[in-house]
């Protein structure tokens, strides 16, 4: 899967700001991206247009070739449900560990969501936190929590937003080792953060992409 | 009929009358405000113009739509006027406001999170509003039992629109305008009492079913 940027301006509803102005970019299937840039440059703002979540003002997002914002609804939805977006702050629904997890499953009907969850929290070594209440997490738990959930549907492109920020040493280098793995199944990544990340290094960072007021400039 | 049945029946019709209003007004609040809980020049406008009528005056309501229902009124062919079902009609508009401002304001973090989020996971657009909705319910259960609170202690519509018939439109707040107009301060406060109680216990009722619900 190939998602492009071509010329995308994009002002929040209720903004005369601009905070994305022109952005060429492509992510695809296998490769890693890294964005970075300072607080308030775009970063997460950019992770949401290529989720598919944000629809540009000008420019076009294409899909394997095809204009997004210009498909039908089922297409659309189709489409989206192949990437998925990692909030900033996690997001979790009242409920278990494990029901979060199962969440995105579910929403696609596939059938023994919860077993499905519990592989993937077992394969990320967390199932220790499968019946936690969503209350009971610390920040950091949140944050491993709503990156199994993410990982659980297999998406083919998976974008974190500041996927570290709570992580211990050790969770680092386990979220490392979990999207080293995913890469060499040819899952395409894409990590925004403020700080460089030298851990991140290592899963095999493809291009680094630099935001700054909205504008991206590769390195 | 004695005087104990007697408050018991006006109890009962109170909890209908304004259960009633309430739960009809949840209706096209809710609704209403999951739209508005969302960005954009002509939301805002209508927000806020629904958090200035929050404090609209019972009488002042009360006094328009009795022109509206009156034999003469636009609406006076419904037959209306000093019947139970006005006053249901007139709780209803009279709590909107309330309900809707206050059922926004849960809704708009929702909207902003939850359903982006489930949007995010791979939600169509109903899955990810069934989401927001979901997560927000003790929220707008909350906006409900105010919109209930408001309705069943309110005296201008009841009074206007019912008439305070005995056994027809009498309700716990107009029996008791009537009590203190004959002096009788004791059966008033014991009325009060009452109202209030209902208030309460439907606010902890609530609470308790959520927490029954699990978190
Ligand atoms: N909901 C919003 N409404 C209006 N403007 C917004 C909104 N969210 C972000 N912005 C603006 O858009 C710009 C880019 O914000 P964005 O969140 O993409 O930055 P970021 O690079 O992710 O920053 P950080 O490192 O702090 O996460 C900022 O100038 C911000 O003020
Ligand atoms: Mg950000």
């Amino acid at each position: 899967m190939i998602i492009e940027l071509k010329g995308v301006w994009f002002a929040y509803p209720g903004s005369r700001r601009y905070a994305l102005r022109g952005v060429h970019m492509r992510v695809e299937g296998g490769r890693v991206v890294m964005i970075e840039g300072p607080n308030g440059a775009g970063k997460t703002t950019l992770l949401k247009v290529l989720a598919l979540l944000y629809r540009p003002v000008k420019g076009a997002v294409l899909v394997n070739g095809d204009d997004y914002w210009s498909l039908d609804p089922r297409t659309q939805l189709s489409l989206r449900r192949r990437v998925v977006y990692v909030h900033e702050r996690p997001i979790l629904l009242r409920g278990s560990v494990l029901e979060n997890v199962a969440l995105g499953l579910k929403l696609r009907g596939v059938p023994g969501a919860i077993s499905g969850a519990l592989e993937t929290l077992r394969a990320m070594g967390l199932e220790y936190l499968a019946e936690r209440k969503w209350r009971e997490l610390s920040a950091g738990e949140a944050q491993l929590v709503s990156i199994a959930r993410a990982v659980a549907v297999q998406p083919e492109l998976l974008l974190l937003d500041e996927p570290m920020a709570h992580l211990d040493e050790d969770r680092r280098e386990l979220l490392v080792e979990i999207l080293r793995e995913l890469k060499s199944r040819g899952v395409g990544i894409v990590v925004a953060s403020h700080w460089p990340q030298d851990e991140l290094l290592r899963i095999g960072i493809d291009r680094v992409v630099r935001v700054v007021g909205g504008e991206v400039r590769a390195l | 009929m004695s005087i104990v049945e007697e408050v018991l029946e006006i109890t009962l019709r109170s909890l209908a009358v304004s259960g009633t209003a309430t739960l009809l007004a949840s209706t096209w609040s809710v609704p209403l405000a999951y739209i508005l809980a969302k960005p954009g020049r002509l939301r805002g406008l209508i927000a806020s113009i629904l958090e200035a009528l929050v404090g609209i005056p019972t009488v002042l309501l009360g006094l328009a739509l009795y022109m509206l229902f009156s034999r003469s009124g636009v609406l006076g062919f419904l037959h209306l006027l000093y019947t139970a079902k006005a006053i249901v009609v007139g709780q209803a508009i009279l709590v909107t406001p309330l309900i809707t401002v206050t059922a926004c304001r849960v809704l708009k973090s929702a909207r902003e999170s939850f359903e982006e989020m489930a949007l995010a996971l791979g939600a169509d657009d109903l899955q990810a509003m069934a989401i927001a909705l979901r997560e927000s319910l003790p929220g707008v259960a909350s906006s409900v039992v105010m919109g209930f609170s408001r309705a069943v202690g309110e005296l201008g519509i009841a009074l206007m629109l019912g008439g305070n018939i005995r056994g027809a439109t009498r309700v716990l707040t107009t029996a008791i305008a009537l009590s203190v107009s004959m002096g009788e301060y004791d059966l008033a406060l014991y009325l009060g009492a009452i109202l209030v109680a209902i208030s309460v216990l439907v606010s902890v009722t609530v609470k308790l079913l959520e927490e029954v619900q699990g978190p």
